[in-house]
């Protein structure tokens, strides 16, 4: 057993001392958590979404009218956006373009057309007369059976003299105008955002009350943020590369310059060399994960506590992306086609695998293809280990983990060469 | 009675229709240098990996202190007693020195201890330097550490001074030096002919997978390497008819030098004598055949600074 840990000495050392090594396995992994955590983590004082407004609705001295203004004022309240307007006499969408500023940005405009103000009224005082119609007229139907002829014959009066002025009011009805790009990925959540501030200022305006109140729940007992969902992920991820492409590189250039030959001419066994490699790794991958969670917890407070399970998701997860890179260190023979190789089989895992946002934002045949990468379940096991504490989440994915994991190192052994020709 | 320490009967290796090692038989005695002597490709470091147990064999036999390099336990046995220094050696950059040795020795059960290997190759000064800051000739002496470490009856140097600079060269050839007289038994493999004249006991010529001689450096001279050559700087052209006349064999090149080849020590001493009688004030030079001149003879070529045959 001492040849396994000589060989897992002398890499690990050599790794350790190499800055470029050093660099890709932990700094570069530590940096996109810090680059993610500041984009999705949702502090830090962000800049709103530019909107731009086009109020066509004016009094007669050009000034904007109350009831545009007060709808404008509560699109504001929502921090969301930060409102610019767009001058009455110009078309919108061009004079928005060239006032974008100049890191550009997508294109978004509500225009609020003429007449918004008594088009809004007009149809209030409809709603509200058509409300009252209809609750005296329900009111009238039940207590019906206890009045005379006389007191019927003045309530369908009064009924039929309200439903008459109603049907004399016009039946007005104003329009928003939301313009923005197709390619637009945040139209989808801004346009919801302007239709339940129109909603709500609709309910204010006819003084109803919505009645169904909702309530936010968590389906954990912890809150987690956006951190907490890439934390597990990244790692992974770096798990991932730093056996699919550090190490089948570091085995083509072994291979290269004769230090697998002369190794293989002592006593040392095939076996004893992958073993010696997978603890090298998984040392490696021990270490990332202590230094991104301690990251995490530092800057960005997220929840991972790593626990058993953890650590035995990262071994398992060490040893199937060993032995797939010595699958793929065993297949080529040069560095430059190792390392060509291990990118296009990482990168695509990499953001196919549910590591940099859920799966169910892809299209259902990319979820097939996800399902059948080797780092959706180590992404998963991880997820559910370190962040969601869900033992039965984990050990399904750490199930196919291990039967991977035990593949792959049968695979690689058999494609090592030991002996030459 | 005789140890054979390497016994290799028709050993032939195939790779398609290319013949590597064509039906080659040698033996290896204990305690004597060995040299293969060849051109690129003439099938030196296949037999070498062949008795290291690194590739296998097409036909024939390979013992290694009577062990089969073909059967699994046999190997084993095999791989604790030889050290080898392969073509190009390298290590692992980032090590120092003594961690690349400490690498290969962590492989055997039996070794000897790291810095007493250092300091049998003076590298003590080197010892914390790291691999990759090691000139060629320093990687070498390292490699030659790292096959002694193990402390192993039989050396394979396979082309150990190959794209050294020349005081490089001279450096590892002290170290093969040392290892006789640590009473090694050594296995080489060289292109260079001075270096296989100055270091062998006994040395095979091989040339496309087939030994064209084998023998100990003076043998092969005196079978092969020709006669001596008695050279008069600036002879003229008078002195060549005068030599060519008594003793025949002479020639003029184009420095206006003589050149008279001898065929005994007596013809020589003659020749001398011949030439004190002429009261020449010229200098003399004696010239003895060289393994380049053998090798000349066997193979028909020379050998370049690049191991290619011309």
């Amino acid at each position: 057993m001492i040849r396994p840990l000589v060989i897992f000495l002398a890499v690990t050392k050599n790794w350790i001392r190499s800055r470029s090594g050093l660099f890709f396995s932990i700094m570069f992994p530590v940096l996109l958590l810090l680059v993610f955590g500041a984009i999705f983590s949702g502090g830090g004082g962000g800049s709103a979404s530019t909107l731009f407004v086009q109020n066509l609705d004016r009094n007669p001295d050009g000034t904007t009218t109350q009831l545009s203004s007060a709808f404008l004022e509560a699109l504001n309240s929502t921090k969301t956006f930060a409102i610019k307007d767009v001058p009455a006499d110009v078309d919108p969408k061009v004079w928005a373009r060239d006032n974008l500023g100049p890191l550009g940005g997508n294109i978004r405009i509500v225009i609020i057309s003429e007449g918004f103000q008594d088009d809004v009224l007009n149809g209030t005082l409809k709603v509200r007369v058509g409300i009252s119609y209809s609750l005296l007229n329900t009111t009238y139907q039940y207590f019906a059976p206890y009045l005379n002829e006389t007191e019927k014959m003045a309530y369908e009066q009064g009924l039929a003299q309200m439903q008459m002025y109603n049907e004399t009011l016009p039946d007005a009805r104003t329009s928003l105008t939301l313009a923005f790009d197709a390619s637009d990925q945040s139209a989808a959540i801004i346009k919801n955002i302007v239709i339940n501030v129109a909603n709500a200022f609709n309910y204010h305006l006819i003084g109803a009350t919505s009645v169904i109140e909702f309530n936010e729940e968590s389906v954990t007992s912890n809150r987690y943020g956006a951190v907490d969902y890439y934390l597990p992920g990244i790692i992974a991820a770096f798990i991932m590369t730093n056996g699919i492409i550090a190490l089948t590189s570091n085995t083509t250039e072994f291979k290269r310059r004769g230090i697998i030959k002369r190794l293989s001419i002592t006593p040392l066994t095939k076996f004893d060399w992958i073993i010696g490699n997978v603890l090298s790794q998984t040392l490696l991958s021990l270490m990332l994960t202590a230094i991104m969670i301690l990251v995490g917890w530092i800057v960005f407070n997220v929840q991972a506590i790593p626990d058993a399970l953890t650590i035995i998701m990262i071994f398992l997860g060490s040893v199937m992306f060993s032995g797939f890179g010595m699958v793929l260190g065993g297949l080529v023979k040069d560095v430059e086609a190792a390392s060509a190789l291990g990118n296009a089989i990482a990168f695509p895992m990499m953001f196919l695998s549910g590591t940099y946002f859920p799966m169910e934002f892809m299209p259902s045949y990319l979820q097939s293809v996800a399902r059948v990468l080797p780092l959706t379940y180590l992404s998963g096991g991880l997820r559910y280990a370190l962040i969601y504490k869900y033992a039965e989440g984990v050990f399904t994915n750490m199930a196919v983990v291990s039967a991977l994991a035990v593949a792959f190192i049968i695979l690689g052994s058999v494609l090592t060469r030991w002996k030459e020709k | 009675m005789v140890n054979f320490i390497v016994e290799v009967n028709s050993l032939v290796k195939q790779y398609g229709s290319l013949r590597a090692v064509d039906n080659i038989s040698f033996e290896l005695y204990e305690g004597e240098v060995f040299a293969f002597l060849g051109p690129n490709g003439a099938g030196k470091t296949t037999t070498v990996e062949i008795l290291e147990c690194l590739r296998s064999l097409t036909s024939g036999s390979a013992k290694v202190f009577g062990y089969d390099v073909t059967k699994g336990e046999d190997v084993k046995e095999i791989k604790k007693r030889i050290g080898v220094l392969p073509q190009d050696f390298s290590a692992l950059d980032k090590l120092s020195v003594k961690e690349n040795i400490d690498l290969i020795g962590g492989m055997y059960q039996k070794k000897l201890d790291t810095m007493e290997v250092i300091r049998l190759l003076d590298l003590e000064d080197k010892a914390k330097e790291r691999f990759e800051n090691l000139s060629g000739g320093l990687k070498q002496r390292v490699g030659v550490a790292a096959a002694l470490v193990n402390d192993p009856q039989l050396i394979f140097l396979d082309e150990p001074t190959t794209g050294l600079d020349p005081k490089a060269r001279r450096e590892v050839w002290q170290v093969i030096e040392n290892l006789k007289k640590l009473d090694k038994t050594v296995f080489l493999t060289t292109h260079y002919m001075e270096e296989a004249q100055l270091l062998a006991d006994r040395i095979a010529v091989i040339n496309k997978g087939k030994i064209a001689a084998i023998g100990s450096p003076q043998d092969l001279i005196s079978q092969y390497g020709g006669l001596k050559t008695l050279i008069i700087r600036k002879g003229g052209k008078k002195l060549a008819d005068t030599l060519q006349q008594k003793y025949g064999s002479t020639t003029l090149n184009h420095n206006d030098d003589v050149l008279m080849k001898a065929d005994s020590v007596n013809e020589m001493w003659r020749a001398l004598s011949t030439l004190t009688n002429l009261s020449l004030d010229k200098e003399i030079e004696i010239q003895t055949p060289t393994i380049e001149d053998v090798f000349l003879k066997i193979v028909g070529g020379r050998i370049t600074e690049e191991g290619e045959l011309k």
